[in-house]
């Protein structure tokens, strides 16, 4: 064989594979967003409906204004609340993020800069966090009872920032390595104070690896399921939690509803994904691996 | 002079002050999480469940909650399905991102469009992602159409009610959710290879499969071991898909730690048993995460190295 056809051979392999995968990873996705548009008696069609003659905006209806006539004997009460969900989610994932990444940062710089911590201590930490949380959901679930923060949106919001300390510190971290401390000792000759040199020097450098790592400790906490199933009960509910409630008491899951609200829900992830892909994998490695 | 002395000092002071108050919060959270600690261990030599009254009246039983779950049989399958089902994710995710990685790492036209689509299942909620496929794989469902109809016969897998599938299905999700992760990796590792290396031994005459297998590959073992380690302990932990898609069933087919965790205590309330299994898991976890730490520092170390190697060679 000539170099030549080698050449497009691999060309042609590469191509087939990574259409596959292409697929794989679409399919599902188209699958969830066609579903959200199909009408009640599409929903467990055979043959499969790939695509609704008769595209309906109802599901999306009648999952964000809270009660239909049609539905109202069969579903629980609880299901008709998503606008609630959607406030619970925003105000605990904001929240938590911005303080986890106030904190990260303010450790991460001391770690880089004044070794508060050694890096082999930071180190274990950071694998500590890798234990399962599900091994201390017991003794959290009765500690927030007996001091009252069962089902509340604080409690979950302590143990969200806990839980995303240890990803916000590592990536920030990574970031605050690369700014040269040649620029701090600049500052200090100039008499500005450690605080200062913090919000005036380093901040500024560093803006745009803060937001990346505020935007991705926003997905980890949007997306949490295992705490939030845990922690509430009735009065707060969030988005994932919410999604679980889609089931008919005589007719299953409610398959257009669930659609309607997952897309709702993971729209703005990929948004947001899309938005820091390239620091992704710092974020997912700990500020370990780095792309250029 | 005395003076100067007294300014260090003070200075050092100082920066004392600057370091406690930059530790404070971490130790205000330690400080938080303390009596959950304590709690599980009140939890694991006490005897109780929510039938019983007030939980500070408990017996205490000494080892006997122990004992109960080391004996208990479902356990051990539950033990032995998480390190299947963590051992075969990981492999799966491994294989296929690495595999695209390689595919992707020279960029192409359209190289934005795929990065961007094979990033997408992990960035959807695992959740949603349970949901989705319950949607797909049941037994009328669009999966065994497609399949049916790009092979010609009939195809009638049963996904998710079969337990063997079952748990092959619940891989695979693994897989499918989290190959991103393993992929971006691997190609963030593949990018910071040095191309001098390359060139080099393209000049010496050396093999494609040669340069990969010699020059590649110990240099990305920094980075292999990273994706693998951290997945596997991801894996382990694995809760919100099985949770969702299968509830431990069918039967208990896939019956993870944490999936007959969360049953024990919340399913049927034996919160004694719940706290003695967790603090048996969590101590083999920290074995685990322990020689993961051994590994993973020394790994980091040639990883940074190589990284400053690359900028001081720029």
């Amino acid at each position: 064989m000539s170099r030549q056809t080698k050449k497009k051979l691999y060309t042609l392999f590469r191509f087939t594979a990574l259409g596959i995968w292409f697929c794989i990873v679409a399919f599902p996705v188209y699958w969830i967003v066609a579903t959200s548009f199909k009408p009640d008696h599409e929903w467990f069609a055979w043959p499969p409906v790939y695509w609704s003659a008769t595209p309906t905006m109802d599901n999306y209806k009648s999952v964000w204004t809270s009660y239909t006539k049609t539905l109202a004997t069969q579903e629980a009460e609880s299901m008709q609340k998503p606008w609630i969900a959607l406030q619970n989610s925003l105000i605990i994932s904001l929240v938590a993020t911005t303080i986890t990444v106030f904190f990260g940062t303010l450790l991460a710089y001391g770690v880089s800069r004044y070794r508060i911590l050694s890096e082999v201590r930071m180190f274990n930490l950071l694998m500590f966090r890798m234990i399962p949380p599900i091994v201390v959901a017991v003794p959290i679930s009765i500690y927030y009872s007996n001091i009252g923060l069962i089902d509340t949106v604080t409690g979950l919001a302590i143990i969200y920032i806990i839980t995303t300390l240890p990803y916000a510190v590592w990536m920030t971290k990574s970031f605050i390595d690369e700014v040269p401390i040649e620029i701090e000792q600049a500052a200090a000759i100039l008499g500005a104070s450690k605080w200062r040199t913090i919000g005036e020097v380093i901040f500024p450098l560093v803006r745009s690896g803060v937001v990346a790592t505020f935007l991705f400790i926003l997905i980890l906490t949007w997306s949490e399921y295992l705490m939030a199933l845990i922690l509430t009960k009735t009065d707060v509910v969030t988005l994932p939690i919410q999604l679980a409630k889609y089931e008919g008491a005589t007719e299953g899951r409610v398959y257009g509803r669930q659609a309607a609200l997952a897309v709702g829900i993971t729209i703005p992830l990929v948004v947001i994904g899309c938005l820091i892909r390239k620091h992704l994998v710092r974020g997912f490695s700990f500020g370990m691996v780095k792309k250029r | 002079m005395a003076t100067t002395f007294e300014i260090r000092k003070k200075q050092r002071s100082g920066i004392a002050i600057f370091k406690w108050s930059l530790l404070t919060p971490f130790f205000l959270l330690l400080l938080f999480l303390l009596p959950v600690f304590l709690l599980q261990i009140y939890f694991s030599f006490h005897s109780w469940s929510v039938y019983l009254s007030t939980w500070w009246e408990a017996d205490f039983v000494g080892f006997d909650t122990f004992a109960e779950v080391l004996s208990d049989e479902r356990f051990h399958w539950s033990i032995l399905r998480s390190l299947i089902f963590a051992s075969a994710s990981t492999a799966g995710c491994f294989v296929v991102g690495f595999g695209l990685a390689l595919l992707m790492y020279r960029p192409f036209k359209g190289h934005g469009v795929y990065y961007v689509f094979f990033i997408l299942p992990m960035l959807t909620v695992p959740v949603v992602i349970a949901y989705t496929f319950e949607m797909l794989l049941y037994q009328k469902g669009p999966v065994n159409g497609i399949l049916s109809a790009l092979l010609g016969t009939d195809i009638n897998v049963i996904w998710l009610a079969h337990p063997t599938m079952a748990v092959i299905t619940v891989i695979l999700l693994e897989i499918w959710n989290w190959t991103p992760f393993t992929f971006i990796i691997m190609l963030a590792g593949l990018s910071a290879l040095p191309e001098e290396l390359n060139e080099a031994a393209r000049i010496l005459g050396a093999s494609r499969w040669r340069i990969f297998r010699e020059i590649h590959l110990p240099l990305l073992r920094p980075v292999i071991f990273l994706a693998v380690i951290l997945r596997f302990l991801e894996a382990i932990g694995e809760f919100p898909k099985t949770w969702a898609l299968l509830q431990g069933g069918p039967g208990s087919a896939t019956e993870t730690i944490p999936v007959y965790l969360f049953m024990t205590t919340w399913d049927y309330f034996q919160i004694s048993k719940g706290a003695a299994m967790s603090y048996l898991v969590m101590i083999v976890m920290i074995l685990i995460v322990l020689s993961a730490i051994r590994i993973l520092m020394h790994e980091k170390k040639n990883l940074d190295e190589m990284y400053q190697a690359k900028e001081t060679g720029e």
